[in-house]
């Protein structure tokens, strides 16, 4: 005996309910319990819908999808990374590394003029403030589409997700860069100016490529991890 | 069932020499064919599987591939060319292990 689509269905609704809240993960977990309540069903085959998914269910241990959903998140994490640093390579090759070596130089030179933090922190907070403002904008239509409870990939609520949280440190990171010293940078070495200005580079290179290269390119990034995200 | 904690290690090993020789597997599958071999000795745990499979798929060992199979959707993992070099050392490095544990339980007994 073979499951209906709308037994389907119901084992879709008890992963959620199980709190696997993206769609990649539910449906392995779908087929994976598919297959096991079939399993059942060809040596017990009065055995209800119900029972068997409890059986098979029990089979995950106390803590249910729990291992299973943190290992993805862990997973995808490190694919995420590595999108990241792909595209941050980029950066360091002609052409870009041209505008690469030219915001370093930037910060550079501004960092020896005296009392160029303030200028740097009101150039910051402009940006921050602007992008504060988009990711508002971003969230509420991820939202709506979550409440639709259309099917959200963990990639997809990454690129979008993480995003946010690596826009804060990057924020958070070039704040403390520039309020590092009490002194004014232009009194530093000229070797600290150096790494001063390379950390600042490189954070807003990998804040760049986080908050609008990776979205960007969100559609081919999704098709390459999940072969299904064109059957859907 | 044997003591699931000395498999627990090689988990990985098992997963990645299955798929050499079945081409490609999806976990369910894995998990009744691990049962078979093993005769029910050994089962793999859902909760390990899975987060296992999605370990080596980020490491880029497995790569993947769905089809839709009885109205639902199928996820298969294969391995990828980095992975297909991979099994050959983590084979090595069980068989060694193995020969070491043999020598040290029953110094008289030999693999060969």
């Amino acid at each position: 005996m073979k499951l209906a689509q709308n037994q389907i269905q119901q084992l879709y609704t008890f992963t959620r309910q199980h709190y696997v809240e993206y769609y990649d993960l539910q449906t392995e977990l779908v087929d994976h319990l598919s297959n096991g309540i079939e399993e059942q069903w060809q040596e017990n085959a009065t055995l209800s819908f119900k029972e068997a998914l409890q059986k098979e269910f029990k089979k995950f241990g106390v803590f249910g999808f729990m291992n299973v959903i943190e290992q993805h998140q862990k997973s995808m994490n490190k694919r995420y990374w590595k999108i990241l640093v792909r595209f941050v390579k980029e950066w360091f090759k002609l052409p870009k590394l041209i505008i690469t070596l030219m915001i370093f130089i930037l910060f550079f030179l501004l960092l020896q003029i005296k009392n160029a933090s303030y200028m740097l922190m009101g150039g910051f907070l402009l940006i921050a403030v602007f992008d504060l403002y988009k990711q508002h904008k971003k969230r509420r239509i991820n939202k709506q589409k979550k409440d639709k409870k259309e099917k959200v990939f963990l990639l997809e609520a990454m690129i979008g997700g993480t995003r946010n949280g690596f826009s804060a440190i990057t924020w958070i990171n070039l704040y403390n860069l520039v309020h590092l010293t009490k002194i004014d940078f232009s009194n530093l070495h000229i070797y600290w100016l150096f790494l001063i200005a390379a950390i600042a580079t490189l954070l807003c290179i990998a804040f760049y490529v986080t908050a609008y290269v990776i979205p960007q390119k969100a559609e081919e990034l999704l098709t390459e991890t999940y072969p299904e995200y064109k059957l859907v | 069932m044997g003591n699931s904690k000395l498999y627990k290690g090689s988990l990985n090993t098992i997963i990645l020499k299955l798929l050499e020789e079945q081409g490609k597997m999806y976990g369910y599958e894995i998990t009744q064919k691990v049962k078979e071999l093993t005769k029910g000795e050994l089962k793999i745990t859902e909760g390990a599987l899975y987060p296992a499979l999605h370990k080596l798929e980020a490491e880029g060992l497995l790569d993947v591939e769905v089809a839709k199979v009885d109205n639902r959707l199928r996820k298969y993992y294969k391995l990828t060319e980095a992975g297909e070099k991979e099994t050959v050392n983590r084979l090595a490095e069980l068989e060694e292990f193995i020969r070491s544990m043999q020598n040290l339980v029953n110094p008289n007994w030999s693999i060969e």
